[in-house]
């Protein structure tokens, strides 16, 4: 297989099994571009993560990043369409559909297994990328902090990054 | 319809926001019901694929058809994807570099703060029941402590919760 088709064929699997939202994906996203491929260090894919979060749109356009690591423009354009655009061919079909499968008693059943596999996936995520960006007592006093200010729901995240960011700034002068 | 769905991607900073769309679609513009909007959030939650893209096509094709759908995922993905594909480049040149290590380092910290704080809040509104803790359980020690591919884990709790949730002749309202 060559490169190109190789990011193509794993991000379009990558996909079918991000259940329960992109950051469920992370663990695995990361295994495969760290560890399986060697496309980019851990380093590089938090660093990804967190550009991701900070431009318009979904958390895994991480994925573009990682396919330009890889490949150059057109890593990441092919990273990008296997990312996105068969879920979503899928989503158009199931959609017109959907009502009847809910209604029989196995659609239940997937619903009440695919839900808390998402929520497990979700909290593996977390560990994932605190694995990366927790290396010192500095970015878990931010990280701390961060949560602190986004619990009661009234700070856009944005906010805080930007934020964390000055202060990196600031630090990296005066400290 | 475009424009709106460029809208809500490009507004959507720092992750995808599913309630800007019911403030777009249901609140203000009135184009869809309520209970039409939640049953296509909970399509979008339970299939493969992005859940923020998976919403958006999912409403644009009950809006306007395939074409909405397509026009959907465009709108939605396209300007954050091409934003995305030039930071890339700029960080490739080594032009996010040096001297913006620290903030990133700062950054990538804080982001972790706001993933624990989604996560906790998905967890505490939607993990119900001793079956979903056990399945969840699992999926988390398996790829998130132990770093097990996810692709075996997942089958296996598949396997494993449709069998614990399998259909009960006795149970009312399936």
């Amino acid at each position: 297989m060559s490169d190109l088709g190789r990011i193509g064929w794993t991000f379009l699997w990558l996909s079918f099994i991000s259940i329960g939202g992109g950051l469920g994906t992370m663990p695995e996203m990361e295994r495969q571009a760290v560890a399986v491929h060697g496309w980019i260090t851990a380093r590089e894919f938090l660093d990804g993560y967190t550009l991701s979060r900070l431009t318009p749109g979904p958390g895994m356009l991480v994925a573009v990043f990682v396919g330009h690591r890889a490949l150059g423009v057109a890593g990441g354009v092919v990273a990008g369409i296997a990312m996105f655009v068969p879920a979503a061919l899928i989503a158009a079909a199931v959609a017109r559909r959907w009502q009847t499968v809910r209604a029989r008693p196995w659609g239940r059943t997937v619903e009440r297994t695919l839900g808390p596999i998402g929520l497990g996936l979700t909290a593996a995520g977390v560990v994932t990328l605190a694995r990366s960006a927790l290396v010192d007592a500095w970015a878990a006093g931010i990280a701390l902090s961060a949560a602190l200010i986004l619990l009661p729901g009234r700070v856009p995240p944005v906010a805080v990054m930007i934020a964390a960011g000055l202060a990196g700034a600031l630090a990296a002068r005066y400290l | 319809m475009t424009l709106v769905f460029t809208w809500i991607g490009l507004s959507s900073l720092g992750g995808g926001r599913s309630a800007y769309f019911y403030d777009e679609v249901v609140a203000r513009r009135g184009w869809l019901r309520t209970d039409e909007f939640l049953q296509d959030f909970a399509l979008s939650q339970m299939l493969p694929g992005p859940n923020f893209s998976n919403l958006a096509v999912a409403l644009g094709y009950r809006l306007c058809g395939l074409p909405g759908a397509a026009w959907a995922l465009v709108a939605l993905v396209g300007p954050g994807a091409v934003v995305m594909l030039g930071l890339a480049v700029l960080y490739g040149h080594g032009w996010l570099g040096p001297g913006l290590e620290t903030p990133l380092r700062w950054m990538s910290a804080a982001v972790v703060g706001l993933v624990a704080i989604t996560a906790g809040r998905m967890i505490q509104t939607a993990l119900r029941g001793g079956t979903a803790v056990l399945l969840a359980g699992l999926v988390f020690v398996g790829v998130g402590l132990l770093r097990l591919p996810a692709v075996p884990v997942i089958a296996g709790v598949a396997g494993l919760g449709l069998w614990l949730n399998r259909p009960r002749p006795g149970e009312a309202g399936a």
